[in-house]
This record gives structure tokens, C-alpha cells and sequence, in this order.
């Protein structure tokens, strides 16, 4: 069976979902049910203890099958990561921790060092860590050397909905790497989720893409089907794209003539 | 007297918000709404995340013509007691309000640095995130703040037209038109983590102001990459004191500078409060605006005993409840957000930039 092994944790579905930026609690839900995924983030940020209404993780935690991923969106340096982890750890009872550290909490884009550094303290403590990075292939090894357990390049930036603007870096991180490749952020439509794994990704994160579309649940299936497709294509094997057209003057007819 | 910094007259800077807003802009504002509301969509989602103010203290030292707190003002002064802050604080809390503003006047005796570092500290601990507006400070003063559990500072440069600013701040220490420019350079420098800015629309030239706004934003934001900024459009109401906006702006400006901004600076929190009517917040929510104040009080306390009816800073436009107002906002598809911090995220932000020293990894252990 082509299971999505994460640490000691298997999953039958590689769509893992964001549940930020929905209209409400009641339409994350049922689209977190209608993708079928697995896994699912949420910001420790948006736990409240207080007010239930405005609450995300009770609910999660209520729906069967699902094992939550607290992300620590909201950190800007390594040692309010780590914090955060241990908080979002006793309030989940999950051992996942998406690290998110924005040192500017507008750009959204991930601080390779602070990352770095929370990334290889949490792993050492037993997380099983997913750091999102920016497509550095060079970074996303040094992240699996100290032991994460997926690496989260960006296919673009956070809700631009470029889609896959670093696939060239992202080839190469996926070649080279020894953990699953989990694309996150940038993704605008199915057939870019379906590209990212027909590339050979382990999984794909998609949040605004859903939560901000017409239909939120019917969303979330289309990507669950696109997420399929593009698994099959990459364990079927795709058609080798030709190389340089053929020259009417061979290159090589020198080979092996005589003196 | 100092003179303006280069960077607030830099027209290149601000070419493209000036395109958006000329008088004579080829782009009519539908276009401008439908391209601030795709923007908006994609980058905060369904979400509005709501706050309230708290006014601690209407005591002044400043004279400045349009406030209803300004020091010739006949207002009653007070100021709240610990223990009248912390009946506020839980009166606020039983609307459901976890990210407070704090406000002030400008410095004085009966509300000083003190007073208000006390204040901050008992609204961290009652509250997920806490800003203040009062008074400019030094950088340590910042840092004592940040320390303290304050995350944001807003400070309005009310208007960026030097010659106005002048006129209209008649006497105080909120006279010095450059000092209160580099005011939220110091707040960052200090490592307070967000700083709010705006022009208070109604005092001078709107345009004038807008495009300097978006200067200044530009330039923190290049000299502070760590910085959070948000952007907030208080436009004049009637209010104490009877000051009557010379530079009235209508509902149709004020709608085409958010959406400009908004295509401008796609990352910026921007904020509209309850000084607007409920039908413009309702109108603006998802299509521009990211974040709201809600419930308000502008009168010092006001949420543990709402009967009382002394004047506020000024008048609240959109008075519904809490409740009322998240309704509204569901119905229009909009996620109201109570709590969107997380007080671990709080401390002052590293503005050197460096990574966790080893002390600070024994601690994690």
C-alpha cells in the first residue's frame, strides 16, 4: 500500500489542509471532511480557551481520523517557537510541530536560521518536526540531517497563489532528499497540487486555496482527487519529455570513421 | 527645530498609490474594490480580527485644536484605579475580547510612564495581546513596555503636512512635528513588535496625507524589515470641543484610499473603527479591511458601567454590541477572530536578529 510515512505515523491521504481564513468553523469542518485528509495544521495562535465560538482546535480534535499538526505561526525567533511547541504539545497531545517562524509577521516568509535553530532543538526533544522553509534545497538537507521528519518548501509565496514559482528548486530538493517533500503554500488550484506530485512530492499543504473559494467542501475534494491523480502519475512513471530536437547534420557522425 | 526627514517627500515612493488616487484616476473605484478584495481574500481569508479600546485616563498636556481631550477642554479629568481597570478588563472579557488597545492622553503627572507600565501589566495578564496608544517614549521606555507584554504601539501623525501639524498643535509636548515622526521608529527600536500609523483624515489635504502615510510606512518597513505595521483610517466626527474638519473626506475617498492601499501594501493590517458607520464596516469588511475595533467605549473605562454618559474622545459611529456585530459579520461570510496571539509570541522582538544563544537552549531542555 503507498502510504505517506511521517515518523512512526502512516496516512492513506497526502492532502494535508490549513484551517486558517475560513468564513467559519462550521465550513473548515466539513471541508476537512469532504478532502479526506488525514492531517491537518492549525495555529496555536487560534486556540481559545475562553470564547468556544471562535475556537479551532476543539472541534478538530472531535473529528475522527484526523491527527492535528499545531503549527507555531505567530513566532519570529527560535526560542518562541520551541515555547510554543511545548504549549501547542500539551494542549494537542500531538507529537507534529509545524515550525513556522516569520520574522516579519507581514511578508510571511520563513526564517531559514531561527528555523533552523528550533528545528534541530525539537527534533533532538522528540517532535517530529516539519519546518517550512523556502525552496533551499541546500537547507532542506541540513533540516533532515539534524532530524525532521518532512521538509515544507513554499511552491510560492504564502496566499499569492502563484503556484509551483520554485519547481526548478523544488526538483532538486525532492531528488536529494531522504525525507518526504511536502509542498506548502502557493497553491492555487488542483492541477498545481496534482504537478507538485507528479514531481515526486511526499504530500501538498493547501489552505487559502480552499478556504477562500467558492465552495469551500467542493474545493477540498477537487484537490483531493488532483492529489491522487498526480501520486499515481509519479508512481506510474511519466513519459520521458524529448530531449533537443534531433539535427539533419549529425553531431556524432565522426564516431568511429576512419583515419 | 529639526528639519523633515527626505524620505516624506519622495514622490517616486509613492507614484503608484498616487495613480490610484488622483482626482483624475482613470480607474474607477469598482475596479479598484475588486482588485483590493481579491487581494484581501487571498492573503487573510474570510477573517476580520477584532479588538477594543480601553481609555485609561483623558488627563492632557496638550493642546491639540480637534480633541475632545485636549488640555483647555473643560471635561472632567480622571483616571482609572488598578482596581477599576481590572473590573474592565473582565467586563471585556465577557464580551469576548482578548486583544485590547490601551489609550491615554499625552504624558502627564497623573498618567505617566508608570502609570501606564503598571497598566500594561495588568491588562497582559487578563488579556491574549495588548497595544497602547498614548504617548511618545524613549526607546528604554519602549523596551520596559514590550517587556511588560506590550506587542503594539499605534501613534497617528495625525496629519503629515508640517505647516497644519503646527497650527493645530496649539501647545504640549505633541507640538514637534519631527519627534512624533520618528515616534514609531523608536517603539520598533525598542523591540515593540507592531507599529500602527494614520493620518487623522478630516485636518489637512487628504491626498497630501495619504501619500505621506504610505512614505512613512515604506520607510520603516525598508529600516525595520522586522516590523509589523498596520494602517488605520480615522476619519473626523463631531465631537467634544465642537471642532469642525476643514478637509471633510466623503465615503467614496475614503473607500478609494483603503482599496489603494490595500493594492499598495498587500501584506499591511489595515484598520477601520467604530468611528464608521455600521453599514460603511459592514460594506468594508473583506474588501480591504483586515482588522476592527468592536463594543468601543471612548470614554475612560465605560464597559464594567455603561450607564454613565460623560463624553468620550469622540462620537462612536457603529455602536452595536459585540454580538450584534459578529452576526453581521457572519452573514456576509466573515469570520470574526477574538483571539489571534498567542502571549508566548510576547517579549521584545530580537531586532539585532540572531539565533538562540546556548543559555537560552538549556532552557528548552
Amino acid at each position: 500500500m503507498d502510504l505517506l510515512q511521517l515518523g512512526n505515523y502512516s496516512f492513506t491521504s497526502r492532502l494535508i489542509l490549513g484551517t486558517g481564513k475560513f468564513s467559519n468553523s462550521k465550513v473548515m469542518l466539513e471541508a476537512v471532511r469532504s478532502s479526506g485528509t488525514q492531517l491537518v495544521t492549525v495555529a496555536l495562535r487560534r486556540f481559545n480557551r475562553e470564547q468556544l465560538e471562535d475556537d479551532l482546535f476543539g472541534p478538530l480534535r472531535e473529528l475522527p481520523g484526523i491527527t492535528l499538526m499545531p503549527n507555531t505561526s505567530g513566532a519570529s525567533t527560535a526560542s518562541e517557537a520551541v515555547r510554543a511547541a511545548h504549549i501547542s504539545r500539551e494542549l494537542s497531545g500531538s507529537p507534529f510541530i509545524k515550525v513556522e517562524i516569520h520574522p516579519n509577521p507581514q511578508h510571511l516568509m520563513p526564517d531559514p536560521i531561527e528555523t533552523f535553530e528550533a528545528a534541530r532543538i525539537l527534533a533532538k526533544e522528540g517532535f517530529l518536526v516539519m519546518p517550512y522553509i523556502a525552496a533551499d534545497p541546500v537547507l532542506a538537507k541540513r533540516l533532515e540531517d539534524v532530524g525532521c521528519t518532512s521538509v515544507m518548501p513554499l511552491g510560492s509565496a504564502i496566499g499569492s497563489g502563484q503556484g509551483l514559482a520554485t519547481a526548478e528548486m523544488l526538483n532538486i530538493i525532492i531528488r536529494e532528499s531522504g525525507i518526504p517533500v511536502i509542498v506548502d503554500a502557493g497553491l492555487r488550484s488542483p492541477s498545481e497540487a496534482a504537478a507538485a506530485m507528479e514531481m515526486g512530492c511526499g504530500a501538498v499543504l493547501v489552505n487559502s486555496a480552499v478556504a477562500v473559494a467558492g465552495d469551500p467542501p467542493a474545493m477540498a475534494e477537487a484537490f483531493a482527487g488532483a492529489v491522487i491523480a498526480g501520486r499515481q502519475a509519479f508512481r506510474a512513471g511519466l513519459m520521458q519529455k524529448s530531449g533537443a530536437a534531433v539535427a539533419t547534420s549529425p553531431l556524432t557522425s565522426f564516431l568511429g570513421a576512419k583515419a | 527645530m529639526s528639519s523633515s526627514p527626505g524620505w516624506l517627500t519622495d514622490e517616486r515612493e509613492s507614484a503608484l498609490l498616487a495613480g490610484m488616487l488622483a482626482p483624475s484616476s482613470p480607474v474607477p473605484l469598482e475596479a479598484l474594490a475588486a482588485e483590493s478584495k481579491a487581494i484581501t481574500l487571498r492573503r487573510f481569508g474570510r477573517t476580520i480580527s477584532l479588538y477594543a479600546p480601553l481609555y485609561l485616563s483623558n488627563h492632557c498636556s496638550s493642546g491639540c485644536a480637534y480633541c475632545g481631550f485636549a488640555s483647555d477642554r473643560k471635561t472632567i479629568r480622571r483616571r482609572l484605579e488598578p482596581d477599576e481597570i481590572e473590573r474592565e478588563l473582565l467586563a471585556m472579557k465577557k464580551l469576548g475580547i482578548s486583544d485590547i488597545l490601551l489609550l491615554t492622553g499625552e504624558r502627564t503627572k497623573a498618567a505617566d510612564f508608570d502609570y501606564l507600565r503598571r497598566s500594561v501589566e495588568l491588562a497582559a495578564r487578563r488579556m491574549q495581546r495588548v497595544s497602547v496608544e498614548a504617548f511618545p517614549m524613549s526607546v528604554a521606555e519602549y523596551r520596559t513596555l514590550a517587556e511588560c507584554g506590550c506587542t503594539g504601539i499605534t501613534i497617528y501623525q495625525e496629519t503629515y503636512n508640517r505647516d497644519r501639524y503646527e497650527a493645530l498643535h496649539r501647545w504640549g509636548p505633541k507640538k514637534d512635528f519631527v519627534d512624533r515622526l520618528e515616534t514609531p521608529a523608536r517603539a520598533l527600536e525598542g523591540g515593540i513588535k507592531t507599529v500602527g500609523l494614520g493620518a487623522l483624515l478630516g485636518l489637512s489635504e487628504p491626498l497630501e496625507d495619504a501619500l505621506m502615510l504610505y512614505r512613512h510606512v515604506r520607510h520603516l518597513s525598508r529600516t525595520y524589515w522586522r516590523a509589523g505595521i498596520s494602517v488605520s483610517f480615522p476619519r473626523m466626527r463631531p465631537q467634544t470641543g465642537g471642532y469642525e474638519p476643514p478637509f471633510p473626506v466623503d465615503d467614496h475617498l475614503l473607500a478609494r484610499m483603503i482599496f489603494a492601499f490595500r493594492i499598495a501594501l498587500p501584506d499591511v493590517e489595515l484598520v477601520l473603527s467604530t468611528r464608521e458607520s455600521a453599514a460603511y464596516r459592514d460594506g468594508m469588511a473583506g474588501l480591504g479591511i483586515t482588522r476592527m475595533s468592536i463594543a468601543s467605549r471612548t470614554t475612560v473605562g465605560g464597559y464594567d458601567d455603561t450607564g454613565r454618559t460623560d463624553k468620550g474622545q469622540f462620537d462612536v459611529s457603529d455602536d452595536r454590541t459585540a454580538k450584534e456585530f459578529c452576526a453581521a459579520l457572519r452573514e456576509r461570510n466573515i469570520e470574526p477572530v477574538f483571539k489571534n496571539w498567542e502571549p508566548v509570541f510576547n517579549g521584545p522582538s530580537d531586532v539585532q536578529g540572531t539565533t538562540m544563544k546556548p543559555e537560552e537552549v538549556h532552557i528548552c531542555h
